[in-house]
């Protein structure tokens, strides 16, 4: 039953107007026939400019900032009191929370990003379908998103506050929780962490969705059929036909989640703030701490650079293991 | 395409119109277009107590301006939250306010940025402060900052509570506190004895309560002491506190704000509160049957903590000197003062409006206990130091030995 809708599906898809075949051979012919030399590049540098000179201004020169500061003494109050070399990063990992925070903070991203593809695997998959209502469907999809990150946690912050959250007074009133003010999920390490990775997931999954929606629209129809013919199963053309066409847009969706959840500051910072101690913290709530309450921006300055390098790291990895960007 | 163009226009057009809107807005509030005279401008850079903040300095603008017609003051609102980097953001610019309303400074006075307070105000305003404030803005005996408001602690007192739980009268040493709260918490149904909030937002006020109330001290402008055996007994008395479930669930990560919002719920016993306190009840719960009384101690004696914030002048080109000490003057001066104070519900810290404010009848407790005060070493450039190692590490009290927590705070504070 559920092939027929899906052949149903596909060509309203295709038939929207997305590249089918045609599209790829075109782009392929782009990139690889010539190499522009060094003419080229002084033909081409009015038009470029701006953007190479805005890239130099809002990316590399804040960088640059960043790690100039990470070598310098800055007082309480701001003054910088000249050069100290690598001080600061002897301080950052002679902290004896550093390696916890380092492995609570892979564990967040790589929990929050697998989660957040799975389900937004499923929840494409069932946008893609035609069906009454799914403009309307697909619209509230998007809502997490348009909605700001802090508000949505605070709402769940708050749904989980002891005696008036809504969230704890449910519990208690269905009898999963026994004191009648409530569970403390934002008072402990582990539950507040946990409930973070909650709202990562539900705020990351717009986004995601729409990402491997995008990719799924472009799977074409034919393949599909052709793949009905020789007798495939759903679940066989889903893994052999459908997941292999996603590649693209799934690297994508990946390679921004593990950036994007790996900085992300505002759901922590908002759900495990009170926490006292080092125990609910990762890599971006210790840069923030490090700056906010103890005013060393010396130091949250080197813990950036720090959590620069291993972000570079974990894509270059990611990049070359996963090989995304290569065609099927 | 048509439709996209007229859609960019529209979007054109609103943001000149903000814009210009926005720096109408500036001209307002510097008073007036004749900025191009020779006149000497002040940037004042403040917190906000309240809603009633920005109108409150508003009002003291104005009015000092419209008698130096020659000084134009910059009035800059910001939250407490912000404060702090948005002052250090200003230095490292070397855009420093004029003034500044703040807590610690004596980080600023270590790196040189201040005036020292005789240089910006007169003998006569200088000579009205009451002494113990003054004193305690000084760092190696010249005062750097002047004392601005000042408030007190008390014991918040849930009545009806207590006279449930079979309480006869509000607790005054450590021991009676304990047996009132435990008693109070045995009433079940989610209610509290005592609020205990050692979460991030103010640990190290709650901690001082405790740990200075059996005899401790957190050092002097010299040394932090933190990790000091006078400390011990008060830390004990907290984790006896949690241990015997006289207070609410979770203390350790339980900020001041909220849980001092349950108490005026009516849910909580009794809680530690300040004079803004008197207010948030008559808005959020004017039935609550409640007394203010002194905070108990360890032996009884009558102890409180006191916190002042400060206003301080930033040494800039050194050219506004003058200027600075007219709006001091000004802003000191009894009518403009005592109506700022009142209208924030804290305490005056000049001798005029310690007068003028006597007959007050909420602030009463709090002006009976405020002799007796104790004050964070503030003049200790480390303090802020101390202050952020107490707010992110002391709530561990609530699961780590009562020592081990001491030590660590004292670790960060001697590593910064």
């Amino acid at each position: 039953m559920s092939t027929t809708t899906e052949t149903e599906s596909t060509p309203t898809g295709a038939a929207d107007g997305r590249p089918r075949s045609g599209g790829r051979p075109g782009r392929r012919s782009g990139t690889g026939e010539r190499k522009p030399g060094a003419r080229d590049l002084a033909h081409a540098l009015p038009w470029i400019a701006p953007a190479l000179i805005l890239i130099a201004g809002v990316v590399f020169f804040p960088a640059g900032v960043m790690f100039f500061n990470s070598t310098r003494d800055i007082s309480i109050s701001g003054v910088d009191k000249g050069g100290v070399g690598f001080d600061n990063y002897v301080e950052v990992f002679q902290f004896p929370y550093f390696w916890p925070i380092l492995g609570r903070t892979i564990v967040w991203v790589v929990v929050v990003v697998a989660i957040t593809v799975v389900l937004s695997l499923i929840l494409a998959q069932i946008l893609d379908k035609a069906f009454p209502g799914r403009r309307i469907v697909r619209l509230v999809v998007i809502i997490p998103w348009a909605a700001s990150v802090v508000m949505t946690t605070m709402v769940v912050y708050y749904g989980l506050e002891p005696y008036f959250g809504i969230i704890n007074t449910f519990l208690v009133d269905i009898g999963l929780v026994d004191t009648p003010e409530g569970y403390g999920w934002t008072r402990n390490p582990a539950t507040a962490f946990a409930w973070s990775i909650v709202v990562a997931i539900f705020v990351s999954l717009p986004f995601t969705t729409y990402t491997i929606l995008a990719g799924l629209q472009t799977v074409p129809g034919d393949v599909l059929e052709a793949a009905k013919m020789d007798g495939a199963g759903p679940v066989r053309t889903y893994f052999g036909v459908v997941l292999p066409q996603l590649r693209s847009a799934l690297a994508v969706a990946v390679l921004i989640n593990i950036i994007n959840v790996f900085n992300s500051l505002p759901i922590l910072r908002v759900m495990t703030g009170s926490i006292p101690g080092y125990d609910a913290d990762t890599i971006m709530t210790m840069i923030f701490k490090y700056m906010q309450n103890q005013h060393k921006i010396d130091v949250a300055s080197a813990l950036s650079v720090v959590a620069f390098a291993i972000v570079i790291v974990i894509v270059a990895v990611y990049v070359r293991v996963v090989k995304p960007m290569k065609e099927v | 395409m048509k439709k996209s163009m007229r859609f960019g226009a529209a979007i054109a057009l609103a943001a000149t119109a903000s814009l210009t809107l926005a720096s109408c807005g500036f001209g307002g509030s510097s008073g007036g277009g004749e900025s191009g005279g020779d006149g000497t401008t002040l940037d004042l850079l403040v917190p906000s107590y309240s809603d009633n903040t920005q109108a409150l300095w508003e009002d003291v603008v104005d009015g000092f301006e419209s008698e130096n017609p020659d000084i134009t003051v910059n009035l800059e609102v910001q939250s407490w939250d912000n404060l702090e980097s948005v002052i250090a953001t200003k230095i490292q610019g070397d855009e420093a306010p004029d003034i500044y309303n703040g807590g610690p400074f004596a980080g600023f006075a270590a790196d040189e940025l201040l005036y020292p307070v005789e240089d910006v105000v007169s003998a006569d305003t200088l000579s009205d402060f009451q002494e113990s404030f003054l004193a305690n803005a000084e760092v190696d005996g010249t005062a750097y900052a002047l004392p601005f408001i000042a408030s007190g602690r008390a014991l918040f007192v849930n009545n009806a509570l207590l006279e449930q739980a079979g309480v006869a009268a509000p607790p005054t040493t450590w021991d009676e506190l304990l047996d009132a709260a435990t008693k109070v918490s045995a009433l079940g149904g989610g209610i509290a004895g005592y609020g205990m909030p050692l979460g991030s937002e103010e640990a190290q006020a709650e901690a001082a309560v405790w740990l200075w109330g059996g005899g401790g001290t957190f050092g002097d402008e010299s040394a932090i002491t933190v990790d000091d055996p006078s400390n011990l007994p008060g830390a004990e008395q907290i984790k006896a506190m949690i241990d015997a479930g006289a207070t609410q669930a979770d203390p350790g990560s339980t900020d001041r704000s909220p849980l001092m919002d349950i108490f005026i719920q009516g849910q909580i016993g009794m809680q530690v509160g300040l004079p803004p306190t008197v207010g948030q009840i008559e808005e959020g719960n004017p039935d609550l049957d409640y007394s203010i009384v002194p905070i108990p101690t360890q032996d009884g004696s009558p102890f409180t903590l006191g916190v002042m914030d400060q206003l301080m002048a930033f040494q800039n080109d050194g050219d506004k000197q003058e200027a600075i000490t007219a709006f001091f003057d000004y802003f000191y001066s009894s009518d403009v003062y005592v109506p700022w104070v009142q209208a924030e519900g804290f305490l005056p810290v000049t001798k005029s409006g310690a007068e003028a404010l006597g007959g007050e009848e909420a602030l009463a407790p709090f002006l009976d206990v405020l002799p007796d005060a104790q004050f964070y070493p503030s003049t200790n450039p480390q303090w802020s130091a101390a202050d952020s190692a107490f707010k992110a590490l002391f709530g561990q009290i609530q699961t780590k030995p009562a020592q081990d927590v001491l030590t660590e705070i004292q670790a960060q504070v001697d590593a910064s």
